[in-house]
Order: structure tokens, then C-alpha cells, then sequence
């Protein structure tokens, strides 16, 4: 199986680049047979790339350690479940995991678009098909996951303790997605610059594919935040850390893309605007893995640097070169078709909100290249650290959470003074109400106060939307309101669906804005001893060291810490925190030792404890952290996403035309009883 | 020239396996793969920061303020985290204990969080500031996000004085009784809101 896998590897490129020659020629020479051709090349590449895939797989799991990848990565103690995420733990392994949902996406696009889009497909199958190349290439040149080794070792050096975390089996899968997806709008950009079909077509086809590329990178950023907070132990789950930056640049594009496909939908506006926020998308994907595996810019998260890295440097160029080429060269036909009449109208709000969600994207950006630019232009190195991010983009997105606010409430094309008037009435007054309850309650911290002011306006808007749809359906079909709930939501589930996508962005703005209060003390205990501090809320919290513990578990030794809890005098549970060194079979260390953190969590805030040293055999060393309002960055985060599932949802009308009254016309050789109409279901 | 499938599909195999051959050089030389980057040892990386004590000198800032400081000074053991965070967080760096010791004794010897922050620049460059000093080249990375901000408002506000002035003169209706019932109205407001 194995060898079959590392052979199909090859067969998959070849099929890749036949895919890619014959389905663009078969787009310029409207050759039928040509155009299958290349579809079923890429359907190939897929069997292929699977097949090489279940080889992996089975080395892995069969610990074949003659293989550099399954040596480098597992160990024979490593439990199951981390030797199957093991695949995309590595540099090699991961690129053929990134191979393997991009065959899956590109079989998913052709057999989705089999009877429809025709005109663009060839060039959709061309352009994904040179993508794969790209990847397979890459695999098979740069960074091959069967290298085998001169020997073969007792065992292998296991996979970082880190990564063996429930989080991190699913995060990086979840980012995949998120990243590959954002190929098939691309592809799709690509095909409609070429065909010079620009019309709202192609936009159809990417819409769904750009919504599922937002909710993954949703998901997976959010538990990547999860991961960081629960597994790394330093206290925070965003540290402006490049690669976490590179997560979140095409997460910006995709929802200032997902504003303004509204307005080309709509008013036949802003086409070379989403042409290239389309590309971007995929461009800054591309870059992010590039920073990820070059090295060329430190990261707690990098792979370690390689060549392959490079590749990705390359093949960005060309991406860039090739967009900016057949953008500049189709302005003509990206004119809009229609213009914007009001500086206060939806689509203008759509235009600000799209230009600082960019801003705040290329503010990411900047900052994460600036130390490269810097060392370029002065020789020195230097760090660009959360203080310059938060500097930068903390009135950046304050003043996108403002815009969320505002932007629904105002018409298409032209808003009336009346109109304003009636719409921004209650959200302005409960913000303002907010703000000054807040600030004569003490919270004087601008950032904060701002968060929380602006927060209210958003959550009064999203709350005077429902209200006024529900209230609309109850006056019109006497629906009782708990009903017509969800049925608003069912009847528009792109807009509701992006209402409650904003209310998650306010829960996780507030939650941020709780760091600002955040608490963290630096104690040592010996055995028996205890410390008192003050958390965020004024609170004593006694902090009583049961001592240190030592002891061996499955692969790892542990070193632990239990502290008795009481705060203000009455008990409040006990927490424990790890050190683990993980050994292999031998028992020899592998890896540096890692951190179990001990968290108390509650709405309110987490008691972070991590155990940072031990000290003449007893003396504990521990850092202790209250953190506010963290639990509401995971609630914010799951919102988002099931706002986003809302919106992805299939329409209802596609659904339900088996149980509607649907009146179908039939043919005319059909008894006269049924000729006219038909009547389906009740 | 046309090649058959089954051409195709027979000479598959014989590329392949040249192509393998042809990558056992390439993939010779690719590196051993690890996750984290190497954690420095203190000999190698560590750069003492020591200046003379002031005189009568008491020290000038509480513990949580020497943790505030300590927060803007990166440590050098190859992390990304800052000296305050590597040293409760890690407990096998040993750069960041040392870097910490530093900080302490210049607090006890009197001198202000600036003076220690330049005493440490001097030490190991501006690398050691967890954010660019706001003076000269670094200026411009913090106001290049807002001159682009600004200058996409800028381009957007052209554009919208251009597209308004093209844009067809409203047409002012003097304004009409509306006859309709509130269900009515509230049927209207339904669907043109649906619709959006």
C-alpha cells in the first residue's frame, strides 16, 4: 500500500498537469472531448492523491519508521488518534493533506457545475488543475512525506507534545479548508477574466464556496485561539503571532467580499473590487503558507524553514502577475452598471466597511512584514510585538464594530433625513445609555468603554431588525412572535443569518475589550503555604499550595502542582497545573516540556494558573492570571459560525418544492385531469 | 499527433518512475522538519544588562509595574513571547530568568523604565523592545495603515462625487396623503424589507 501511495503521488501530478494542458485547450479550441478530458484528469488526480494519502495513513499507522516523515513525527507509544493527525502534523505530510482537499474541492466544483457554467468551466478545471500541479510538485520535489531513511530506527521521535491536544487534531484541518476553499472563487475569477464573462454568473457560483471558506476560517481560528490558550500557557489566545496573522488576513478579505458581492448583486457596482477581493483571498492564503514554511519570518507555529518554502514565493508571484495582468487588461468590462447615488446608503456603507476591513487587513499585513522591511532598509531587527498590532488595530476595529452598527440601518440607494431619524433613534439611545452607565461605573479604559458603547449600538440594531420583521409577520399573518421567529430567519436567511454573525463579532469585541482588565500575578508557594490577591472584580482569591507531585503517565513524565481555592474566604475548588516531559519507549525525554494549564472558567473570567518552575525539590513557582470575560470569545466564535451556517443553509423554496403548494405546469400529452396544474403535497 | 488513452495511461508509469529517480537529489538535500523553533541556551544568547546602582537609590516602581516592563521587553531564547511571560510560562528557558534578574537590579538601582528599556536596547539592539521604537523609519509602520486608510477614503469619496454627479437628478414629488391602511403599509415595509 505503501509503495502504491508514493507511486500514485507521481501518476497524480502527471494526471494534474494533463488536466490542466487539455482543459485550457480545450476552452480556446471548443473542444468537447478535450474539455472532458481534462475533467476527468482532475477526477483522476483525486483517486490519485487519496490513494497516496491511504499510504501515508498506513505508514503512520503501521509504524513504518523506514520512512523520514513516520519517524520525524510518531513514536510507537503515541496514542492512536495523534498518529492519525500526525498526517498533517509534519511540513510534508500536511502539504499532501492541502493536496488532498484541494482534489476533493476541484472534483466537488466540476461535479456540481457538470450542466451548469459550462462556459467557464473549462477554464475553472484549468486553473484548479495548475493549482494542484503547483501542490503535487511541490510534494514530489520539495518536500516528498515517503523520503525514506539509510536505517531504520527502534522507534520515532513522536509528535510535538503540543500538537497532542483534541484542538489541535481538528484546528489545522479546519484552517485547510479554509485556506483551499478560497481556490475555487479564484479559479472561477480567473475563468470569468479569461472568457471575459463578467456578469453576475460567475459571482453565483463563488458565493457558496467564499461563505464555507469564511465559515472555516471562522472555526478554525477560533479554536486555534482555543488551542493557544488552553495548550501554550502564556496567558492570552492571540498574539499577533505571523502565522495567526496569516489565518486572519484572507478571513478579512472573505467578509469584506461577502459586503460587497451585496452591492454587484444588487446594483451591478464594484466588480473590479471583488474581482480582486476574490483573488486576494487566495493570494493571501498562498502567502500565509509561505510564511509558515519558509522561516523567513519567526513563529512560535512555523514549520521548520525549508526550500519549499520558497516554492510558495514563486508561485505567489506568478498568481500576482497573472490577477494583476487580466485585471488590468478586462477594466473595460469590470465597468459597473450602475452608480452610487448617496454618500448615505447601503452600498456606501458596504464601501466603508469594506475599506477598514482592507485597512485592518493590510495593517496585519504590514506589521508582519515590517520586520523584514525594516532589517532591508536599515539593517537592524526588530520585533513587532502585540503593542504595535493593538496600537494600530485597536481604532481600526472600533471603528468597524461602529459601522456594523450603522450600516443596517440604512436604505439602498438613498437614506432620508426621516429615515435615519426612525432607524438610529433607539440603537444610538441604548449606546449612549451604555456608555455613560459604564463610564460612571467606573470603566474609564477608552478602548473599553468605546468597545462596549459601540457593542450596544450593534445589538440594538440586530435586536430593532428582528423585532420590526417579526412584528411585521405577526401583523401580516397573525403569526404568534415565537413562531414568526424563525420563520423571518427561514424566509431571509442571509440577512438574519448576518445578524446573528454580528451579534457573535459584538460578544468577541467585548470579550476582547475584557482583556483590558486582565490580572496576572507572579507567586511562589512551597508546600502548605498560601497568597492571597485581587482579581479584576475586587475580589480575594487564597491561593494554598497541596505541594508538588511526580509521577509517570502513559508517554510523558509529569510534574504537577494542586492549590486549594478560596475566594473571599469561602471555597472555590481546587486547580492543578503540569509540566510534562514526554519520553519515548526508551524513556529518553523527546522535545521540550510543555505546559497543562489549570483553568477555573466562568462567564465572568478564567483563574489561569500555570505552573512556570519548581525550586529546591518544593518551591513552586506559579503564574496566576484573571482573565475576564474569555468563555465569551468561544461563545462569539461559535455564533459566528452558526450565523455563517444560517446563511450557507440551502434556500428554502429549493427544499420545500416536494411540500408546497407549487403549481407546475405539465406537458400537453398528459390526461387533461392533470394538464393544468398540479397541485404538490399539502 | 495524437496519443491514445491507452498510450497515455501505459507511458504513465515509465515518466513516473523517471521523475522519482530525478527527485532523490532534490529531496536529499530538504531539511530535518521540527515544529517550534530551537530554544537558545543563556550562554549563547544572553547579554548582561548591569549599570551602576544611583546613589540613595530606592526603587522606583511597584512589583506590578516591573511586570508591566517586563511585558515590553522581548526575551532572547528564541520565543516569541516577552521576558514576564517566557519566565512564568517556561520553566527550561533559562534567558528569560537571567534577562528578568536584570530588570530587577536595574529597578533597585533607581532607574526609571525608559532608562532601563534604553540600557537594554544597548545591549542587544531594538530587537529587544517587543514594539519598534516610534522614531525615524519606524514611524512609518505606524502610520502607513492609516495614510492607506486615509487615501482609500480619499479615493472613495472621489469616486462618489463623480458617480453622484453622474447620477440622475432626483426627481422631488411633492408629497401625497397616503390612503393606505397601517396592515397595509405594514405589508409593504414586509416586502421591501425581505428584499433586502
Amino acid at each position: 500500500v505503501i509503495l502504491v501511495g508514493e507511486l500514485s503521488l507521481w501518476v497524480a501530478l502527471l494526471m494534474a498537469a494533463w488536466g490542466a494542458t487539455v482543459s485550457f485547450a480545450g476552452g480556446q479550441l471548443r473542444r468537447s472531448d478535450l474539455i472532458q478530458s481534462g475533467e476527468r484528469a482532475i477526477y483522476a488526480t483525486l483517486a490519485m492523491v487519496v490513494l497516496a494519502s491511504i499510504g501515508l495513513w498506513t505508514a503512520l499507522l503501521t509504524h513504518d519508521f523506514s520512512i523520514k516523515y513516520v519517524a520525524s513525527f510518531t513514536s510507537a507509544n503515541l496514542p492512536v488518534i495523534y498518529t492519525i493527525t500526525a498526517f498533517w502534523g509534519g511540513q510534508s505530510g500536511s502539504l499532501l493533506f492541502w493536496a488532498l482537499i484541494l482534489a476533493v474541492f476541484s472534483a466537488i466544483t466540476l461535479w456540481t457545475n457538470r450542466t451548469r457554467n459550462r462556459e467557464l468551466m473549462p477554464y475553472v478545471s484549468g486553473t484548479l488543475a495548475l493549482i494542484l500541479v503547483f501542490f503535487l510538485a511541490a510534494i514530489c520535489l520539495g518536500s516528498n512525506p515517503y523520503e525514506r531513511l539509510d536505517w531504520i530506527p527502534p522507534d520515532g521521535r513522536g509528535l510535538n507534545p503540543q500538537l497532542q491536544n483534541p484542538g489541535m487534531a481538528i484546528h489545522p484541518p479546519n484552517l485547510y479548508f479554509g485556506y483551499i476553499s478560497t481556490s475555487i472563487p479564484f479559479a472561477f475569477a480567473i475563468a470569468a477574466l479569461l472568457t471575459r464573462r463578467l456578469d453576475a454568473e460567475w459571482l453565483a457560483a463563488v458565493r457558496r464556496w467564499a461563505l464555507f471558506s469564511w465559515f472555516f476560517l471562522t472555526v478554525g481560528i477560533t479554536l486555534g485561539m482555543w488551542w493557544a490558550y488552553v495548550e501554550l500557557g502564556w496567558g492570552g489566545y492571540w498574539a499577533w503571532d505571523p502565522v495567526e496573522n496569516a489565518s486572519l488576513l484572507p478571513w478579512l478579505v472573505n467578509t469584506a467580499f461577502l459586503h460587497s458581492i451585496m452591492v454587484q448583486e444588487k446594483r451591478g457596482m464594484l466588480r473590479k473590487w471583488n474581482v480582486t477581493l476574490v483573488a486576494s483571498a487566495f493570494l493571501l492564503s498562498i502567502f500565509g503558507t509561505f510564511i509558515t514554511r519558509s522561516g523567513v519570518i519567526s513563529s512560535v507555529h512555523s514549520f521548520a524553514q525549508s526550500t519549499v518554502g520558497w516554492w510558495f514565493a514563486g508561485f505567489l508571484l506568478v498568481c500576482i502577475a497573472l490577477t494583476a495582468y487580466l485585471v488590468t487588461t478586462r477594466l473595460k468590462d469590470l465597468r459597473a452598471q450602475a452608480e452610487l447615488e448617496s454618500m448615505l446608503s447601503r452600498e456606501a456603507a458596504f464601501l466603508y466597511n469594506n475599506l477598514v476591513l482592507i485597512g485592518i487587513a493590510f495593517s496585519v499585513l504590514w506589521g508582519t512584514i515590517f520586520p523584514i522591511l525594516s532589517e532591508a532598509v536599515r539593517g537592524e531587527k526588530i520585533t513587532v510585538g502585540p503593542p504595535f498590532f493593538n496600537t494600530v488595530n485597536v481604532p481600526l476595529g472600533l471603528l468597524l464594530l461602529l459601522l456594523t452598527g450603522i450600516g443596517p440601518l440604512i436604505a439602498w440607494r438613498r437614506a432620508s433625513v426621516a429615515n435615519l431619524k426612525r432607524q438610529f433613534t433607539a440603537p444610538v439611545t441604548a449606546a449612549v445609555a451604555i456608555g455613560v452607565m459604564l463610564f460612571a461605573l467606573g470603566v474609564h479604559n477608552l478602548a473599553a468603554l468605546l468597545s462596549y458603547t459601540f457593542g450596544a449600538l450593534v445589538l440594538t440594531t440586530v435586536i430593532q431588525e428582528f423585532s420590526k420583521g417579526v412584528g411585521a409577520r405577526h401583523r401580516m399573518y397573525g403569526e404568534s412572535r415565537l413562531v414568526a421567529l424563525p420563520r423571518l430567519v427561514a424566509r431571509n436567511r442571509r440577512r438574519y443569518g448576518g445578524y446573528i454573525v454580528h451579534v457573535g463579532v459584538v460578544i468577541i469585541f467585548a470579550a476582547f475589550a475584557g482583556m483590558a482588565f486582565k490580572r496576572e500575578y507572579d507567586l511562589t508557594l512551597k508546600a502548605g503555604e498560601s497568597k492571597t490577591v485581587i482579581d479584576p472584580w475586587g475580589r480575594r482569591w487564597t491561593f494554598l499550595s497541596q505541594g508538588i507531585s511526580r509521577y509517570n503517565v502513559l508517554n510523558r513524565e509529569v510534574t504537577a502542582i494542586a492549590l486549594d481555592l478560596t475566594r473571599d474566604g469561602k471555597t472555590a475548588g481546587v486547580l492543578t497545573s503540569e509540566k510534562r516531559q514526554h519520553v519515548d519507549t526508551r524513556g529518553a525525554p523527546t522535545f521540550e516540556p510543555s505546559t497543562e494549564v489549570g483553568i477555573k472558567g466562568s462567564f465572568r473570567q478564567d483563574v489561569y494558573v500555570v505552573l512556570a518552575g519548581v525550586r529546591n525539590v518544593d518551591d513552586a513557582e506559579i503564574r496566576v492570571s484573571f482573565n475576564p470575560l474569555v468563555r465569551w470569545v468561544w461563545l462569539g466564535g461559535t455564533l459566528m459560525a452558526l450565523g455563517g451556517l444560517v446563511v450557507m443553509w440551502p434556500a428554502a423554496d429549493k427544499r420545500r418544492v416536494q411540500t408546497g403548494y407549487v403549481a407546475v405546469l405539465k406537458p400537453q400529452q398528459l390526461p387533461q385531469a392533470q394538464r393544468d396544474v398540479d397541485l404538490v403535497g399539502a | 499527433m495524437t496519443i491514445s488513452r491507452r498510450e497515455f495511461l501505459l507511458g504513465v508509469p515509465a515518466v513516473a518512475w523517471s521523475g522519482f529517480a530525478l527527485s532523490v537529489n532534490a529531496r536529499a538535500q530538504s531539511p530535518v522538519q521540527t515544529f517550534s523553533g530551537p530554544m537558545a541556551n543563556a550562554q549563547e544568547v544572553y547579554r548582561p544588562v548591569k549599570l551602576e546602582a544611583k546613589p540613595g537609590a530606592r526603587p522606583g516602581m511597584t512589583p506590578e509595574q516591573r511586570d508591566e516592563l517586563e511585558h515590553r521587553i522581548k526575551c532572547q531564547c528564541g520565543c516569541v513571547l516577552d521576558v514576564f511571560t517566557c519566565r512564568t510560562t517556561d520553566f527550561s528557558c533559562s534567558v528569560s530568568p537571567a534577562m528578568h534578574g536584570d530588570v530587577v537590579a536595574l529597578v533597585d538601582g533607581g532607574y526609571t523604565a525608559p532608562e532601563i528599556l534604553a540600557a537594554f536596547q544597548t545591549a542587544y539592539g531594538e530587537r529587544v523592545l517587543m514594539e519598534p521604537v516610534k522614531s525615524g523609519f519606524n514611524l512609518l509602520g505606524y502610520t502607513m495603515p492609516f495614510i492607506v486608510l486615509g487615501s482609500g477614503a480619499l479615493v472613495i469619496a472621489a469616486l462618489l462625487r463623480r458617480w453622484r454627479s453622474r447620477a440622475p437628478a432626483t426627481v422631488v414629488v411633492a408629497e401625497r396623503e397616503v390612503s393606505a391602511t397601517s396592515e397595509e403599509l405594514a405589508r409593504l415595509d414586509a416586502a421591501v424589507r425581505s428584499d433586502a
